[in-house]
């Protein structure tokens, strides 16, 4: 794994518009970066991200069994009892998931380590499955890169097959409806690519703002034209919606959910110390416990504190020798804390660079690079694309 | 190769990932006005039953709905209109076309692709059967071709009675 200056295309602002590609630049600064790339051999895709995400994928699985035969886990991870029946129907009923991205730190020579689960509203899909692809394409093509790269990415292909699975029962609602929030260029760009490759697998789709969702007399969701709602991708936090006042209706409304409830066990940062207590010295597992956990004294001096539902780096706290290093800001904590051994981002260059592996209905299927200048992944990193030479 | 072998868009953006508009695919159903039809063209009597059943217990749920008998008739025409089970809020009777055929529910390449659903003829085209989200299937009984999303199961109208239950929560971006 190493870090190369590449020639950026000179058109490639061009190129993201007419892809549909909108948010490469934020407030002024730049998203999409391709004056570098990432190359890896492919035994450091194939052995050290491939296989350990598919391992991780099923040792989650059975944190999710565990949960849901265990009301004290899903109290320990804060979820509110009046949506465990909720999270248990969605899994023992095989509701299907979509996707997700595991992070992690690696750095070429010894295993990932995994940071934590983007189960339930990942983003940076669009351009991991899309622009990077366009890229590569490009590259190659003019010669900015060795003929001979490949890409570990084949997410396109494997969310549009993912859709064709789900097809059958989705159509017998009719509709997929497509849900985000108002105002956010990335989330509507990341659900308009969503219903983008659930048309290509044979659906009918329909965009909706979540604060424009209804309900009727019997307590159905209905859309903005009073259609029912039969099947809801929704790029919105599971815990969000158990927040809302919509969220108690849910159980009675008849529809289903993608992500589906269960996912609500896996974003949450208390995934990482019950992987750790199932799965002790776990070479891709990080030591980390809830915090207050006696056990976590283990931890001597160096760790990082997370809250258990925090999004893009926000409140996450650094500790070396016992002493605060680093306090990123954000609104997070409320409902509790993880401790996590401490074992920082590798720097290429001066950035630290973030490796999210993308898992598509349980599969491993490719990867993202983000770099920041802090130690701390946040939500004004820059993504690089990435490129397979041996 | 560890990279989708092609990409395409179909709705996002342009330019060469465009694929050239299409019509939309046509699935094989069958359309008859009741089960011995449907027999007589050589489908079994069970299969024909159950999507009759099928049909009409969709009938009852995906119908037009209207709260006066002459405000279905205007549609549907005299004497084409029936008493739904439901009822309004203030207890008020509802109206609703009378089912005068069904579709069969239809494959495609081994997948089921559309639910059996109930037919109409409203009053200002009486050769044509439609769906009960008012698409004109055709005038034929038999076996026949309609459009893939006019074989998928009709929406189901209703009234929303409240907005907004959902969103309190972002003051943030979902991303993460």
């Amino acid at each position: 794994m190493e870090r190369i200056a590449v020639e950026p295309r000179e058109d490639w602002r061009e190129t993201a518009e007419t892809h549909g590609f909108r948010f490469h630049t934020f407030d002024g600064d730049v998203y999409w970066d391709e004056t570098a790339c990432y190359r890896f051999g492919l035994a450091e895709i194939e052995n050290d991200i491939e296989a350990p995400s598919a391992e991780i994928e099923q040792m989650c699985f059975e944190v999710v069994q565990r949960a849901v035969d265990d009301d004290a886990v899903l109290r320990r991870l804060g979820i509110p009892e009046a949506f465990w029946d909720l999270i248990a129907d969605s899994w023992r009923g095989q509701h299907k998931n979509l996707y997700g991205r595991l992070d992690f730190a690696y750095d070429g020579a010894g295993p990932a380590k995994l940071y934590e689960y983007n189960a339930d509203t990942p983003t940076a899909l669009y351009e991991s499955a899309i622009f990077q692809w366009v890229w590569l394409e490009q590259a190659v093509e003019r010669g900015i890169v060795p003929a001979d790269c490949d890409q570990f990415n084949s997410i396109h292909e494997a969310l549009t097959g993912a859709f064709g699975a789900m097809a059958p029962d989705i159509r017998a609602g009719r509709l997929l409806h497509v849900a985000c929030c108002r105002d956010s260029a990335e989330d509507e760009g990341t659900v308009e690519y969503i219903a983008d490759c659930a048309r290509q697998a044979g659906l009918e789709t329909r965009l909706i703002y979540i604060e424009d969702i209804g309900i009727d007399a019997q307590g159905r969701f209905t859309d903005l034209q009073d259609e029912t709602i039969a099947t809801l991708f929704k790029l919105y936090p599971w815990e969000w919606i158990m927040a809302d006042p919509f969220g108690e209706k849910i159980a009675s409304s008849g529809t289903r959910f993608i992500e589906p409830a269960w996912k609500a066990v896996l974003s949450n940062k208390g995934l990482m110390p019950l992987l750790w207590e199932m799965f002790e010295g776990h070479s891709n597992l990080l030591p980390s416990w809830f915090e207050g956990d006696p056990a976590a004294s283990a931890l001597s001096g160096d760790y990082v504190r997370k809250p258990m539902l925090s999004r893009e780096g926000a409140n996450v706290e650094i500790f070396e020798d016992g002493r605060r290093t680093l306090a990123a800001p954000g609104e997070y904590g409320a409902e509790g804390h993880i401790v996590q051994a401490l074992h920082p981002l590798p720097r290429f260059d001066g950035n630290y660079a973030m490796v999210g592996s993308w898992i598509v209905a349980s599969q491993p299927c490719g990867l993202c690079i983000r770099e920041d200048k802090s130690m701390v992944t946040a939500n004004d990193a820059r993504f690089l694309p990435h490129v397979i030479l041996d | 190769m560890k990279r989708s072998r092609s990409i395409r868009l179909v709705a996002m953006g342009a330019g060469l990932l465009l694929v050239a508009g299409c019509e939309e695919a046509k699935v094989d159903t069958a359309i008859f006005e009741d089960a011995r039809q449907c027999e007589a063209n050589g489908i079994s009597a069970e299969a024909c039953q159950a999507d009759l059943a099928r049909a009409r217990e969709a009938h009852v749920q995906v119908a037009p709905k209207y709260t006066s008998q002459a405000d279905c008739e205007a549609d549907f025409g005299a004497a084409q209109c029936e008493v739904a089970p439901q009822k309004t809020t203030s207890g008020g009777s509802v109206f609703m076309p009378l089912m005068v055929g069904y579709m069969m529910g239809s494959m495609l390449n081994g997948n089921r692709v559309g639910a059996a659903q109930p037919l109409y003829k409203s009053r200002d085209d009486r050769a044509n059967f439609r769906t009960a989200d008012n698409r004109s299937v055709g005038a034929t009984t038999g076996r026949t071709q309609v459009s893939r999303s006019a074989a998928a199961a009709p929406s189901v109208k209703t009234r929303t009675a409240s907005r907004g239950g959902f969103g309190a929560s972002a003051f943030r971006s979902a991303a993460s």
